[in-house]
């Protein structure tokens, strides 16, 4: 292991579905010879690449769990973070971004900034993390790096800046002009593996000129030295460009761009240098964790080995060999056989084996130390969760994690299935916050809850192949919201005094919607003068709390109701919790029916991106969803169509795109807001409602 | 309750046209400035104006993304409804959104033939029906005659009016009309031009070619700091 903390990066790949971040993956893991053969994603050698290391993602040809993997270049240790495409787990994305140091933001040439990069640069955002950006499939007709540099600027408001210039593009796509160096590079042997620097061709010489000064110019904002050498028109040294645009990196200031094809094997080392050179190691960042001694007061973290250790579960796989947990590092060392604390449970345990891992290979090192990212076994804990040495009382921030919009029943198909779903089930829900489970008590059946369609779908695969389970699945169900819309007061009186024990309480006071903020619920007593004794007041609190989970109006949890108590009446002898409790729930039941109860949606930001030709088209199907098309972007041979469809509507929607569009558009959607449904689909809402609850009796 | 307030209060009333959309279905309208004085937002509160009273408004943009438009839009209601309460104001927000429909073209490639092309899209399926049409961003010179005939042929069969968003610049100088020279060849085929000029800490809204109506009260100016139209000098 590397001594030196300046020599490491942790880095995520993070782009678009299909823009190639699994293919640059592989090729880096070529390269740095951490595997010694290629394999493409859609593999027709059938083996699939390296990252993608759960059988169902080979079939797919996509990323869903992010697998962490090491590799060294020219003397740098970097651990890479593959992270998943599809918007229903982003969810993985956050919680690499919240590990890694900086990014690689891979961009296609030709569908240049699409969607999901908007949705990742927000997560890139909000967790502060460098990048630099790398176009890629410069070898695709239609390619255009200079479109996608102008878009980087206009819609996601980087400082986009070409460090590199393509030498000829599309079919002609041969190389990359570096423009610190002033060389020409070109990628030869099998597979790209030798670096060739010549020349540069002479009718490329003035663009790559002025492309360089465009470069310095940009640079020269964040480096006095830079400026003073520009101004003495002297030889700038290449030290000093590295330095200025590493400054502009690290500071969210400067986006350095680079060009390839990872495909075709071409500007993949120079990436790698770029990653060394601009993407900052671990001390560079600042950490932080909460003190939870201190009313959580912030606490810097310092990559130093020798202090306490303070870790971070991140993820966690089922292996072969029981769980495995990646952490990662923030401070001391987290050495074999060391003590930790899980901060969430108090539990202390003794640490066993610790593994670098490289897609599904691993091999045992004896330590990890601050800034790195290792792999535990036998550790019992959940994502998410933080290590610390035994004194310690510090918990990493929590991470943003969003509510389910969806849910379905499954079904076991036999006992053996009945009892591997369990264990697939609680697997699960520790390593994905938003995949959630619970058995019904109407119905008794089991169900699963997540962020999408295909979010739940990939789960029930995976319970088929990983644990052999065969579950059945109900029709996809929409997580309908109740809420309130006017003031109403009550005044409910619970009497029961007619033999044995009396019951007697009454609450009086008013509910009202929220309006400010995105609370659920908010308990306010305002009861002055003690005609609510306070030993009382928990007790009708909890009342009003036992009715939200299921609406009077159709059952569906009630949110965004403030309640206020004002007043009420108590009996010396027969007032008790369960009085009070049984008061509070008349009371809500009183009031609710006059608060005017509506129901509420979720309602899916959803973004198709198609061929001009098919836009109309597109518009149709997603006006026909009952869909309120926002706005229609014109972005040369594609249109971007964005809309705010019902998710209830968007059950099978990829099916009817891809028919209706010859396979060429695609989509992606994530939850939005929630919106108050019109009366008739509330009618036909209520009829499912009661439907269900006939077959549940 | 709320909406009908934000329609009384608008102050473009005082501007004194007969129709409340200034402009009447079939014509063609011109707000001219320098860059960044309020071109767009004077147009979106036009816009937000329609909306509120259930009129449908398409919005093209050749500059902007999608996103960046929408922003004009919410920026400019929630100034607008500020000093309400915030359910109230979501709930009405909401409910006029659906009035809007907003396109982007890339400047190099739009054309009144797309743009028709776009909008039976739009109107066949029964998708959106605009009532005003807002075009911000395309450049103005006498080769456009033959375009903005197509486009006002396409007002009138269509009975919609359309504002366009002219930016002048601060080294051409003007004609005798006041209007920019480039500008004041292709001027007689806009039924309305209305200037925006900054003067001191104000923006004034200026009549320069009308039907025949002139402002009453005082003039109408833009506060630059929230971009709102307002009555009244301070």
């Amino acid at each position: 292991m590397s001594s030196t903390v300046e020599k490491v990066r942790n880095i995520g790949i993070s782009a678009h579905i299909d823009s190639g971040k699994t293919t640059l993956t592989e090729r880096i893991l070529f390269y740095t010879k951490r595997i010694h053969a290629i394999h493409d994603v859609k593999g027709k050698d059938g083996v699939g690449a390296t990252m993608d290391s759960m059988e169902l993602e080979k079939e797919r040809g996509i990323t869903i769990a992010s697998a962490a993997t090491f590799c060294e270049w020219q003397g740098h240790e970097i651990n890479i973070i593959d992270t998943p495409g599809h918007v229903d787990f982003t969810i993985e994305v956050e919680r690499s971004l919240r590990v890694l140091d900086g990014a690689v933001l891979v961009l296609c040439s030709v569908g240049g900034v699409q969607s999901q990069s908007i949705t990742v640069d927000m997560q890139m955002k909000r967790y502060k993390v460098p990048c630099i950006a790398f176009i890629n499939k410069c070898d695709r007709s239609g390619a255009d790096p200079a479109r996608v540099i102008g878009q980087l600027h206009s819609k996601l408001g980087h400082n986009a800046v070409a460090m590199q210039m393509p030498i000829g593009l599309e079919a002609d796509f041969r190389g990359v002009i570096d423009l610190l160096s002033m060389k020409a590079f070109y990628f030869e042997g099998e597979n790209g593996e030798q670096v060739r620097s010549d020349e540069i061709p002479a009718e490329l010489l003035a663009a790559a000129r002025s492309k360089r000064e465009e470069m310095i110019d940009a640079a020269s904002l964040f480096s006095d030295e830079l400026t003073e050498a520009i101004l003495e028109e002297s030889a700038i040294p290449d030290a000093l460009i590295i330095d200025a645009v590493r400054k502009g990196t690290l500071l969210r200031k400067f986006t350095p761009v680079f060009l390839g094809s990872a495909y075709k094997n071409k500007g993949v080392q120079p990436l790698l240098d770029a990653v060394n050179q601009y993407l900052p190691c671990p001390a560079d960042v600042e950490n932080t964790a909460l003190d939870l001694d201190h009313e959580e007061a912030l606490v810097v973290l310092l990559p130093d080995s020798s202090l306490p250790i303070v870790a971070l579960a991140f993820k966690l796989e089922d292996g072969t060999y029981g769980q495995l947990t990646y952490v990662r590092v923030y401070q001391g060392t987290l050495a074999k056989g060391a003590v930790i604390v899980n901060t969430r449970t108090g539990k202390k345990t003794k640490v066993g084996r610790v593994v670098r891992m490289h897609a599904d290979q691993m091999e045992d090192i004896e330590a990890a130390s601050a800034g790195y990212i290792a792999a535990l076994f036998g550790i019992e804990c959940a994502s998410g969760d933080t290590f610390v040495s035994p004194g310690l009382n510090l918990t990493m921030t929590s991470m943003f994690v969003p509510k389910p919009v969806i849910s379905l029943a499954i079904f076991p198909k036999n006992n053996k299935s009945q009892i591997n779903m369990s264990k697939a089930l609680n697997r699960f829900t520790k390593e994905d916050p938003t995949f959630r489970t619970h058995v019904d008590d109407e119905t008794n059946e089991t169900i699963i809850e997540g962020m999408g369609e295909l979010h739940l779908e990939i789960y029930v695969e995976r319970m088929k192949r990983e644990y052999g389970t065969d579950v059945d699945t109900g029709k996809p169900r929409v997580a309908y919201r109740e809420t309130i819309t006017q003031r109403a007061e009550f005044n409910y009186t619970h009497k029961k005094q007619t033999g044995g024990s009396g019951q007697y309480g009454r609450v009086a006071g008013y509910m009202e919607p929220i309006t400010e903020g995105d609370e659920d619920f908010i308990f306010d007593n305002q009861v002055r003068g003690g005609s609510i004794p306070t030993q009382y007041i928990t007790a009708c609190e909890k009342g009003f709390h036992q009715c939200l989970a299921k609406g009077p109006k159709m059952e569906f949890p009630v949110t965004g109701v403030k309640i206020v108590i004002n007043d009420g009446a108590s009996h010396a002898v027969d007032s008790s919790d369960m009085a009070f409790q049984a008061a509070a729930r008349g009371a809500f039941r009183e009031a609710y029916a006059k608060a005017k109860p509506v129901i509420h949606e979720p309602i899916m930001k959803v973004v198709v991106e198609t061929p001009t030709e098919f836009q109309g088209g597109v518009m149709g199907l997603l006006n026909q969803r009952r869909g309120m098309i926002v706005g229609a972007q014109d972005e040369g041979p594609m249109t971007v169509v964005e809309a705010q469809v019902p998710l209830g509507e968007m059950f099978g929607f990829s099916t009817v795109l891809r028919s209706s569009t010859q396979g060429k558009a695609q989509f992606t959607m994530e939850f939005a807001l929630y919106r108050q449904i019109p009366q008739s689909i509330a009618e036909k809402i209520a009829e499912e409602v009661a439907l269900r609850k006939k077959s549940a009796a | 309750m709320l909406k009908k307030e934000l329609i009384l209060r608008n102050p473009l009333r005082q501007l004194g046209f007969e129709t409340e959309d200034i402009l009447p279905a079939g014509a063609i309208g011109a707000v001219l400035s320098h860059a960044g004085v309020g071109k767009t937002a004077l147009l979106v509160q036009l816009a937000l104006n329609g909306m509120l009273r259930s009129q449908n408004v398409l919005h093209i943009s050749l500059n902007d993304p999608v996103n960046k438009v929408n922003l004009w839009y919410s920026e400019l209601f929630h100034h607008l409804a500020g000093r309400y309460e915030g359910a109230q104001i979501n709930s009405l927000w909401e409910s006029v959104l659906p009035h809007r429909f907003i396109m982007t073209f890339r400047v190099e490639s739009f054309t009144v033939p797309k743009l028709e092309e776009r909008l039976s899209d739009l109107t066949e399926q029964g998708i959106f029906s605009p009532t005003m049409m807002i075009i911000d961003g395309l450049q103005f010179d006498e080769s456009r005659r033959s375009d903005l005939n197509a486009l006002k042929a396409l007002a009138v069969k269509n009975g919609i009016h359309i504002w366009f968003t002219v930016r002048t610049h601060r080294h051409e100088s003007s004609g005798s009309d006041g209007l920019p020279v480039s500008f004041s060849a292709i001027a007689d085929l806009f039924d309305l031009v209305l200037e925006l000029k900054p003067e001191r800490a104000d923006v004034h809204i200026k009549l320069l070619r009308g039907s025949g109506s002139t402002p009453v009260g005082s003039p109408l100016l833009l506060d630059p700091s929230t971009m709102l139209i307002k009555d009244k000098e301070l």
